[in-house]
């Protein structure tokens, strides 16, 4: 299908790095591993430059490809989610920190503890605030197959917050010297 | 949207991308692209070796048979998650069970 | 009833005991099943017979662990049946049925192991077992919550403390990854 829509690969980089590094940091929970993967996902891009047809479409394709290479590279990389769960109960046990990590930092954790499909449902919902339905089409799924992903994920996430956001009061309060 | 997702629409805005993300996707580019002939020739001649195996059907077998032993996978996986969430869910309540018990 | 999810886990045991010359088969979907599906949001139905789950284990080999201890799993098994239906709003299913089919299942052949009632939500779970010349042949489990319902049978020789070993492998983690079955080793829960 002829388009008339002319992709500059910079400006694309320009517009589309944070949402892919976020994407890939948030299903990895590595910095360094998400920048390589970042850079991998816009190295491929050019590679099939001429197959995109508009914006729209870079913007999509990009959040698939960089959801796909995250869960690759978890799989490669075998990040557990059991791993990080055990990190968030030791951390409990230390003393607090000066600094104190942030909500949003510790629903960051939690996500990580998530089944990968569940977790990749969870960031286009509420890092890309796509429906249900766009979300299907980026990961080539059934829509409901995502809607149960999307419920079960934020079940789970609701779950650990209950628990976790309770250990985040106390170490406030005992930073503040409560 | 509830006060929790709000939450995580929040906690899960996306973060900048290191300053130097681009540059390095720039440069490998750049590098990238004298290759590109080769590259293209290296495709063509395996394009024309699958060609040769795909008309003896071997290749597409092999692919058939690993999107289907990957789905099969799959769900296996998929019904151990359920069958895992199920027995978290007794768990739950065994040891709602018992704690009341104590009481 | 208010916010029953109940799933079903139906172990079927693997009959491979050669003194034994019932043959095993997955059940075909009963009429409550398709109620269920038919008024749920999201349904995940699986059904691998032996055949599909030797393929799958084939596709487990390596060094990957998780591979490796699903494999472990799912080495001898018969068959696995697994339905999940997770309902928009609560009250969404008939108890009644749901009794039905309990009921189905608590045959002499079946031995109730865990049964937990929480009368506040009309939760449950059920576990019963299919024993042959003292052995587990078959696991059942229905568990129910408000908004979902599971069933699960595994055919062949599985234990509840088999299953344990599920929260060790990546990607099944469930609400509190942390809790564990009374009747575990301990070690399991270590990596």
């Amino acid at each position: 299908m002829a388009h008339d829509w002319k992709p500059d690969f910079e400006q694309l980089v320009d517009e589309h790095q944070s949402m892919v590094f976020s994407l890939a940091l948030r299903m990895t929970g590595d910095r360094g591993l998400a920048e390589e993967i970042a850079q991998d996902v816009f190295l491929e891009l050019d590679r099939h430059l001429d197959k995109i047809e508009s914006a729209a479409h870079a913007c999509f394709w990009l959040r698939r490809v960089a959801i796909s290479r995250s869960a690759d590279a978890l799989r490669r990389r075998k990040v557990r989610g059991l791993d990080l769960w055990v990190e968030i109960k030791e951390h409990h046990g230390l003393q607090p920190e000066p600094r104190i990590s942030s909500l949003g930092g510790r629903l960051e954790d939690l996500l990580a503890t998530l089944p990968e499909p569940q977790r990749a449902a969870l960031l286009l919902r509420y890092q890309e605030d796509l429906t249900p339905e766009e979300i299907a089409a980026t990961l080539d799924a059934p829509v409901a197959t995502v809607k149960s992903h999307l419920q079960r994920g934020l079940k789970l996430l609701r779950a650990k917050a209950a628990v976790h956001l309770k250990e985040y009061v106390r170490e406030k309060e005992y930073a503040r010297g409560v | 949207m509830d006060e929790f997702e709000q939450e995580l629409r929040q906690a899960f805005a996306r973060q900048p991308a290191p300053p130097s993300l681009k540059n390095r996707i720039l440069r490998n580019r750049r590098s990238r692209a004298p290759q590109s002939h080769a590259h293209l020739w290296q495709r063509l001649a395996a394009v024309l070796v699958l060609t040769l195996l795909l008309s003896g059907g071997f290749a597409w077998h092999q692919r058939e048979r690993q999107r289907k032993g990957e789905a099969a996978r799959q769900q296996v996986l998929l019904a151990l998650r359920i069958t895992n969430h199920a027995l978290n869910h007794m768990n739950q309540q065994l040891a709602a069970h018992g704690r009341a018990n104590q009481k | 009833m208010k916010n029953r999810i109940i799933t079903f886990i139906f172990a079927a045991a693997a009959l491979s005991l050669p003194a034994l010359a019932q043959a095993t088969q997955l059940p075909a979907p009963s009429p409550i099943e398709k109620e269920l599906a038919a008024r749920a949001s999201s349904v995940d139905e699986v059904t691998l017979d032996k055949n599909t789950l030797a393929f799958a284990s084939s596709f487990m080999n390596g060094k990957d662990k998780d591979k490796a201890e699903t494999r472990q799993l799912i080495d001898g098994l018969e068959g696995i049946y697994v339905r999940d239906y997770e309902f928009d709003k609560e009250g969404q299913f008939d108890t009644g049925q749901i009794e039905q089919l309990r009921k189905y299942y608590e045959s002499a052949e079946w031995s109730s192991i865990v049964r937990e009632r929480v009368r506040k939500t009309g939760e449950s779970t059920d576990v019963m077992v299919k024993m042959a010349n003292g052995k587990t042949v078959g696991m059942f489990i229905l568990d129910v919550e408000p908004k979902e319902v599971s069933i699960v049978l595994i055919l062949g020789p599985i234990r509840l403390e088999d299953l344990s070993k599920l929260k060790n492998i990546s990607g099944l983690d469930s609400a509190l990854g942390g809790v564990e079955f009374k009747t575990k080793d301990k070690k399991d829960g270590q990596q």
